[in-house]
């Protein structure tokens, strides 16, 4: 098997498994119970809290566990709409969001909330002129993703919250950080909000952070017992938790080293791949390495995955959320429905071989060749 | 050019005749701070430097020494020759933004054909002619560019943090700190190591009274206060039975009289077997019915060694701003029971009397009990760093 499609998911590391093993069954006791086998499974949480804190350099207390990033972003967006609404209605999101946050905003609109889609320039980064211009008095949220899914565009996060600042002071400023955590160094004192994943960086799946400064205040929308967890209540996923928090010291050691094995691989499939007439590359200077999309002329993008599969190699077309549509990104980069209708993503990781991306070059061709002569 | 820390000592220059044995204790102390570091400390009597790779974590990790009045950090250059050196104050201002500056320049070179304020002026156009929208402003800089030109090379330093002031830890003996898990006694024990004393700790516990939460609560609280102590011993009572042998044969009004009486006796015993010449703890006058001057008194009767309450004269909110800076706060108020607040009487005696308190304590065999407590109590060794070797192999 040859896996490249590490932006959907990633296979779960072998000691972050072993942690969750030990995890259900030597700590067992539910935290919010006050005996000492609760204590246990509370001071166990907690360090593993505090691990997740140190690495980002965050205060414990602005840690949420969700069950990933969907449901983290609920809670952001809603609850950050829900504390304000008296302040305004107006939102801005940019047009390389996940799915999942233009669901939320649909959601949001039917509620009465003006949502507006801050435009971006021909590589993929915001639009600072646009953002200024669509900045209002009543903006109560701004939303942009730190790396997007599809093109693996990433923003900075940084600028974007002084312009934003400047704009207005007031308007909270949220980031889904799902696939830039473990593939970039990300600074999580330039957004108020941020969410991400395990499951995207070698955790287990069904867990999730949502990062809240203590600088904000959003409201909950889920309600139940026990202090521990205001916005998401219930008895914690005690072992989810522990293994979420070392997948996340395994991911964030050596971003660097890893970025630049993945990046030499990137190249290699570009190098083969751009002498395809009927291939386009879309990557611009604020792609990483990471993510690689590519649209295909006259080939459905669905048919090659399928070729792909029959050699147990497996991508994405469009994204695993979205695809038999238009992708939303390269429409919003490059504005060119062909480009946009057939679209590959190929997703990399250190635990990709060059022996993997040799085998993946000569089956791409040989399907390419076989499926282009159908369409001349 | 290198990159070095330099500290200044602050009210510790007005020790004469000792201020070796002060200066030794603050570099043994910083060392101690920075024990994972790979650091190189010189003293002489103005000023220690820490000669590091690692300046801005070293600085994070000394702002919390006490003995230190000021940090700067400064560069050295490796000549004296007034050319270069301006040109590499220059290099060194080109990555800050300010708008006023004042030079100060110290030679103790005096080989230098030249005057101190000759040398500043020098500079100071030099710094004004390359660097655009300065002015000089000798009574408000915003920035102050030190310059001391030695025998072979020259000092510059420029940026300053505030150290924490006080006594190097250590220098003036031990105490042994009653440590609740309320808000005030840990700011006690901050105060009473930045006088430069060394505290352990002793905390009364009373299981199944009290819980496993509590006695972490206080662990975590005596971790915070381990950070400024270079670790810290803490003694764990078990006062169980004291307690209950209270609750069961004294008259309720008296149980807090009573009880704060025993924790001192057994406070006392335990300062005196680990060398500690003092007690220290959180009671603030009127705080409580216990801390009446009346009350202080009946319970401070049952011991000799002097007994230190540095929040005697706080206002509650004061002590809770320097809790929060500490932060010692949010652990204090976690809700967890303590020998203190379980038994409580309805209305406790505000004017408790001395001769009622003899009467009493013969109704309970307390001699024996707290021999008995004290020769079981719980000796544990607490690191500023907490140790996770526990949960290491699934972190």
């Amino acid at each position: 098997m040859i896996y490249l499609d590490y932006s959907a998911t990633t296979p779960i590391g072998f000691e972050v498994l072993d942690t969750y093993n030990k995890t259900s069954k030597d700590f067992f006791g539910n935290p919010n119970s006050i005996h000492e086998l609760g204590v246990k499974s509370k001071n166990l949480m907690n360090s593993a809290t505090k691990q997740i804190a140190e690495i980002f350099n965050i205060n414990e207390s602005e840690i949420t566990y969700t069950s990933g990033a969907t449901m983290a972003n609920n809670l952001a967006l809603i609850g950050t709409a829900m504390h304000n609404h008296k302040k305004g209605k107006h939102i801005i999101v940019s047009k390389l969001e996940h799915p999942s946050i233009y669901a939320i905003c649909d959601y949001l609109s039917s509620l009465g909330f003006e949502i507006s889609y801050v435009n971006n320039d021909e590589e993929g980064l915001i639009d600072f002129d646009d953002l200024k211009s669509l900045t209002r008095e009543d903006t109560i949220l701004v939303s942009i993703c730190a790396v997007n899914s599809e093109l693996g565009i990433r923003q900075p996060l940084k600028m974007i919250r002084q312009k934003k600042k400047k704009e207005n002071p007031h308007t909270v400023f949220h980031s889904d950080m799902t696939q830039a955590i473990g593939k970039v160094s990300i600074s999580m004192h330039d957004v108020d909000l941020a969410t991400f994943t395990a499951h995207k960086i070698y955790g287990p799946k069904g867990i999730g952070v949502l990062y809240k400064s203590n600088n904000i205040a959003i409201s909950p929308i889920l309600f139940g017992s026990g202090k521990m967890n205001m916005l998401n209540p219930g008895t914690p996923a005690v072992p989810l938790i522990v293994a979420l928090s070392k997948a996340v010291r395994l991911a964030t050691t050596d971003i660097e080293k890893k970025e630049r094995f993945i990046e030499r691989l990137n190249l290699k499939i570009v190098d083969a791949l751009k002498k395809y007439n009927g291939i386009m590359i879309n990557k611009t200077k604020y792609s990483i390495p990471h993510i690689l999309n590519i649209s295909l002329r006259n080939i459905k993008a669905e048919t090659f995955l399928h070729a792909l599969e029959e050699f147990e190699v497996y991508v994405s077309s469009n994204t695993a959320c979205s695809s038999g549509t238009l992708s939303t990104s390269v429409m919003a980069v490059y504005n060119d429905k062909v480009r946009a209708s057939s679209t590959l993503r190929i997703s990399l990781s250190h635990l990709t071989t060059t022996d993997e991306i040799n085998k993946f070059i000569n089956y791409f061709d040989e399907i390419y060749r076989k499926l282009s002569g159908l369409h001349n | 050019m290198e990159k070095v820390i330099l500290i200044k000592y602050g009210e510790l220059s007005t020790k004469k005749n000792n201020i070796n044995f002060f200066l030794k204790k603050l570099k043994e102390n910083i060392l101690f701070a920075l024990q994972d570091f790979d650091v190189e400390v010189t003293y002489d009597l103005g000023r220690m430097f820490i000669h590091t790779l690692s300046p801005d974590k070293v600085i994070d990790r000394i702002k919390n020494v006490f003995g230190i009045h000021e940090i700067n950090i400064g560069y050295i250059i490796e000549t004296t020759e007034l050319d270069i050196v301006k040109e590499e104050v220059l290099f060194l201002l080109n990555k800050k933004e300010f708008t006023t500056f004042k030079v100060e320049s110290k030679r103790a070179n005096k080989k230098l054909n030249t005057t101190s304020i000759e040398l500043s002026k020098n500079l100071g156009a030099y710094i004004l002619k390359n660097k655009d929208g300065l002015k000089v402003d000798v009574n408000n800089p915003e920035i102050l560019i030190n310059v001391e030109y030695r025998m072979n090379n020259t000092l510059v330093y420029f940026d300053e943090f505030k150290g924490l002031g006080g006594y190097p830890v250590g220098t003036l003996g031990k105490g042994l700190l009653m440590l609740s898990g309320g808000i005030d006694s840990p700011v006690a024990g901050y105060l009473t190591i930045k006088r430069g004393v060394k505290i352990e700790a002793i905390y009364f516990e009373s299981p199944p009274h009290t819980s496993l939460e509590a006695k972490n609560k206080v662990i975590s609280l005596a971790r915070k206060l381990a950070l400024y102590n270079n670790d810290l011993i803490l003694h764990i009572v078990n006062f169980t039975e004291i307690q209950e042998a209270i609750y069961k044969n004294i008259p309720h009004e008296y149980l807090i009289t009573i009880m704060r009486r025993m924790m001192y006796r057994i406070s006392a015993i335990i300062a005196s077997q680990r060398n500690a010449k003092l007690l220290v703890n959180g009671e603030s006058i009127g705080q409580v019915a216990s801390q009446t001057l009346t009350s202080m008194s009946a319970i401070n009767e049952v011991v000799s060694i002097p007994v230190i309450r540095p929040l005697a004269c706080f206002d509650k909110l004061d002590i809770i701003e320097l809790a929060k800076k500490i932060d010692t706060y949010e652990t204090s108020i976690l809700p967890f029971e303590d020998c203190c607040t379980i038994f409580v009487p309805k209305h406790p005696v505000i004017n408790p009397s001395k001769e009622k308190c003899h009467e009493y304590e013969k109704l309970i065999p307390y001699k024996d009990l707290i021999y008995e407590a004290i020769k079981t109590h719980e000796v544990k060794k607490i690191t500023a760093k907490e140790n996770n070797d526990e949960f290491k192999d699934l972190l």
